[in-house]
């Protein structure tokens, strides 16, 4: 039975779960709502929730495991000879895997019944062929070990899919009636149910967790990896990034590392000012109906997706800055995708994060502050000057920190609008290239993930990540600071 | 029309500094004042009472015109300060409240230093031409603020770091040093312990020599305590106004009696 089906079977058990124990409880109580220890919608979430929540623990635990047991018990009856030279165990493994699937496939398309599948067994071209013809492509042509192995991975995949419905249901059951037995108007069904939603709110706050340490770890051990086959000297000290998938690649960060400041320190130059601006002008001068309007307005930017203000500057701001730069211009600008051209458009994407943040800071401002101001006969602009704007700037350099970060893992607009070349240059007309693009350039492709030139996009993603995550800290220390100074 | 005045009170009376007719405020539909019309005297503190939303704040925000900062706030009527109408086009709100400042019920310090917070208003106004001018211009505010003793050796220590009544008396100082002709304050003393608030009567008793001054207050102690002149106000309209004493022992309105005895408010 499919997993889905079984999940629609566990919630129609919850619902009769809940309004079986709600019933009874109410009988218990002989029709007397008021003499239940709880409201009846609280005994009718216990059972409900005692038959669920169990029993998709069970489902989701065999749901992880079985794969893994599966591989163990298959693998370790493969013969060791079968396996070709320089491929592991876990290739093999894999191949297994998606001929299994791709017979599975098969099999529900009536493509293939199992009667003529030991004489295809013999022609292994036409096995491909006909996996191919159902959407599983596969590397190799299929031997007969690998074919066995996966028939008999399928019949333990069937089996465990049997005992997990079994189990499944077994525990739903066992819910049920354990639930049902103790619903009683004593009963303290409130608290218990209280205590079932802290522990689900608890799981969900967990897996986020655990996700975040997941892919911190990956990093570093990705990287650590990375170090191994690569001198850690050339990746920090290196000033030239060239890559050669035939090995002998110079993977220096430093330039990366420049052409991502330095098109974010633009990209900050356009931003901040504006953004500060439009936000002192939105709180402190609009009336209350250009503010309902330009808010959600400013705003907007900020929906749009980077890949559509990397076309913009690809298409628009690129082309537009050549004719004025370029060679028709003033002769400074090679082609469109330049440090400028990226710089610009990110600085246009960061607006509505410093204005809409900065806004927010400058509105908390007391307005007991502006009153002592305007009451010394303080015009509005001393006033923004020297009041208002002392007592916001931690939370705008938060605003602006955060901003930077955001800036320094943009993607999508580097990689259309900056250029690919790795350069050292001070020259903004220049193109330059991003950590970020260089990982996206590194991982597409034909490159064999084992290979030092793939691996340092980890190293670089981590370098990113130790850069943002001291970005963060460092904004939270200053609001911290000066908040302790202001209150 | 307080020239006349004058001429009738002269032996009795100071000089006429802030003179109010028919005042009304609303706030958007809601009629907040109702035909106020009074006179302030000079170097004379005066006091206004009344139950809490009877206005008293609002009629003392009409005097430096802080209602401008509200924007659903109008004022209509008439008030003068030494004659001249103070809601007339020509009269830049921004030189007015440099000639009448104000202190509120809640210190509020600027998140600078003891110095710059002092200092804030004659920067403004260009009151100090050199840095020595303003050391003085500073040292003479906090003096008057009687605050000088405590925070002499801290002057740039941040002024949001003093207790709740030192930075009332900050504030007050830093109102002091821009030189106003008239002090307005609201509730000062509402967020502080009685040893604050004594040293704030205090201090007001001092300030009366030089300016006038207009208290709001809840407590009829403080009223009777520091003022000379008291207007008593009930549902947006000043019931009576009166010498304090003459108020306080002898009310003519029986709402007032109502009032400083307890049964109302």
């Amino acid at each position: 039975m499919p997993a889905l089906w079984l999940l629609l079977i566990l919630i129609l058990l919850g619902v009769i779960g809940y309004v079986v124990g709600r019933a009874r409880a109410v009988r218990s109580a002989g029709g007397n709502v008021s003499d239940l220890h709880s409201l009846p919608n609280h005994y009718g979430s216990f059972v409900a929730l005692s038959v669920v929540v169990p029993a998709l623990t069970v489902m989701l635990i065999w749901l992880l495991a079985q794969p893994l047991v599966l591989n163990a018990i298959v693998s370790t009856d493969f013969p060791v000879v079968a396996i070709p030279e320089n491929a592991s165990v876990d290739l093999v493994m894999s191949d297994v895997r998606r001929i299994a699937e791709g017979l599975d496939k098969a099999e529900a398309q009536g493509v293939l019944d199992q009667s003529p599948l030991n004489t295809i067994a013999d022609d292994a071209g036409a096995l491909r062929g006909m996996l191919a013809g159902v959407g599983v492509a596969l590397g190799a042509d299929v031997t007969p070990e690998v074919l066995s192995a996966s028939q008999s991975y399928r019949a333990l995949a069937a089996s465990g899919q049997g005992m997990m419905t079994g189990l499944v249901l077994l525990v739903a059951l066992v819910g049920f009636a354990y639930a049902i037995r103790r619903t009683h108007k004593e009963f303290r069904a409130r608290n218990v149910v209280e205590a079932g939603i802290k522990t689900l709110l608890i799981f969900a706050a967990s897996i986020a967790i655990l996700t975040t340490i997941g892919i911190v770890l990956s990093l570093i051990f990705n990287t650590l990896h990375f170090f191994r086959l690569h001198p850690a000297s050339d990746f920090f000290q290196g000033l030239v990034w060239a890559p050669s998938f035939g090995g002998g690649s110079e993977l220096g960060v430093l330039p990366l590392l420049w052409g991502t400041l330095y098109i974010s320190l633009i990209a900050l130059i356009v931003a901040v000012p504006v953004g500060l601006f439009a936000a002192i002008y939105l709180s402190e001068y609009a009336t209350p109906g250009v503010r309902a309007f330009a808010k959600p307005l400013i705003e907007i930017l900020a929906g749009i997706p980077t890949i559509v203000y990397g076309l913009f500057a690809l298409l628009t701001v690129g082309p537009m800055l050549m004719s004025v730069f370029g060679r028709d211009g003033l002769g400074w600008m090679q082609a469109g995708t330049a440090v400028i051209t990226a710089g610009l458009v990110m600085g246009i994407m960061l607006i509505p994060f410093v204005s809409s943040l900065s806004d927010d800071i400058i509105n908390a401002v007391p307005q007991s502050l502006r009153d002592g101001s305007y009451a010394l006969g303080s015009t509005q602009s001393e006033t923004i000057r020297q009041v208002v704007l002392p007592a916001a700037l931690p939370g705008i350099v938060g605003a602006i920190l955060l901003a930077a970060s955001r800036a320094i893992g943009e993607t999508m607009i580097v990689v259309l609008g900056a250029g690919a070349a790795a350069r050292l240059d001070l020259n903004p007309f220049e193109a330059m290239t991003t950590v970020t693009a260089k990982i996206v350039s590194q991982l597409t492709g034909d490159a064999d993930f084992a290979s030092p030139e793939a691996l340092v996009a980890f190293a670089l993603g981590m370098t990113l990540f130790v850069i943002t995550l001291a970005l963060n800290v460092v904004a939270l220390m200053i609001v911290r600071t000066y908040r302790e100074q202001y209150e | 029309m307080y020239d006349m005045n004058k001429q009738e009170t002269a032996v009795t009376q100071k000089e006429i500094k802030f003179s109010a007719r028919d005042v009304q405020v609303y706030y958007g539909d809601a009629h907040a004042i109702k035909d106020v019309s009074v006179e302030l005297e000079d170097k004379t503190v005066t006091a206004f009472i009344g139950p809490s939303g009877c206005g008293k704040s609002s009629f003392l925000r009409c005097l430096n015109r802080m209602n401008d900062t509200i924007d659903i706030c109008r004022v209509e009527g008439d008030i003068k300060l030494d004659g001249e109408d103070i809601y007339h086009k020509a009269v830049d709100p921004v030189q007015l409240r440099a000639r009448v400042g104000m202190v509120f019920q809640k210190p509020n310090p600027f998140p600078k230093s003891i110095y710059d917070n002092v200092a804030y208003g004659p920067r403004i106004h260009g009151l100090a031409r050199t840095k020595a001018d303003l050391d003085e211009i500073v040292e003479k505010a906090l003096r008057r603020g009687a605050i000088w003793d405590e925070v002499k050796d801290r002057l740039s220590a941040p002024g949001t770091g003093l207790s709740g009544g030192q930075q009332q008396r900050l504030c007050i100082a830093r109102a002091v040093a821009t030189e106003p002709e008239v002090l307005l304050m609201d509730e000062p003393c509402s967020a502080l312990d009685p040893i604050a608030t004594a040293q704030v009567e205090e201090l007001i008793d001092e300030l009366r020599k030089s300016y006038s001054l207009v208290i709001v207050t809840h407590s009829m102690q403080q009223a009777a305590r520091v003022s000379q002149k008291t207007a008593f106000f009930h549902l947006g309209s000043l019931v009576e106004y009166g010498e304090t004493a003459q108020i306080f022992t002898n009310p003519v309105d029986e709402r007032t009696e109502s009032y400083i005895t307890g049964r109302i408010g």
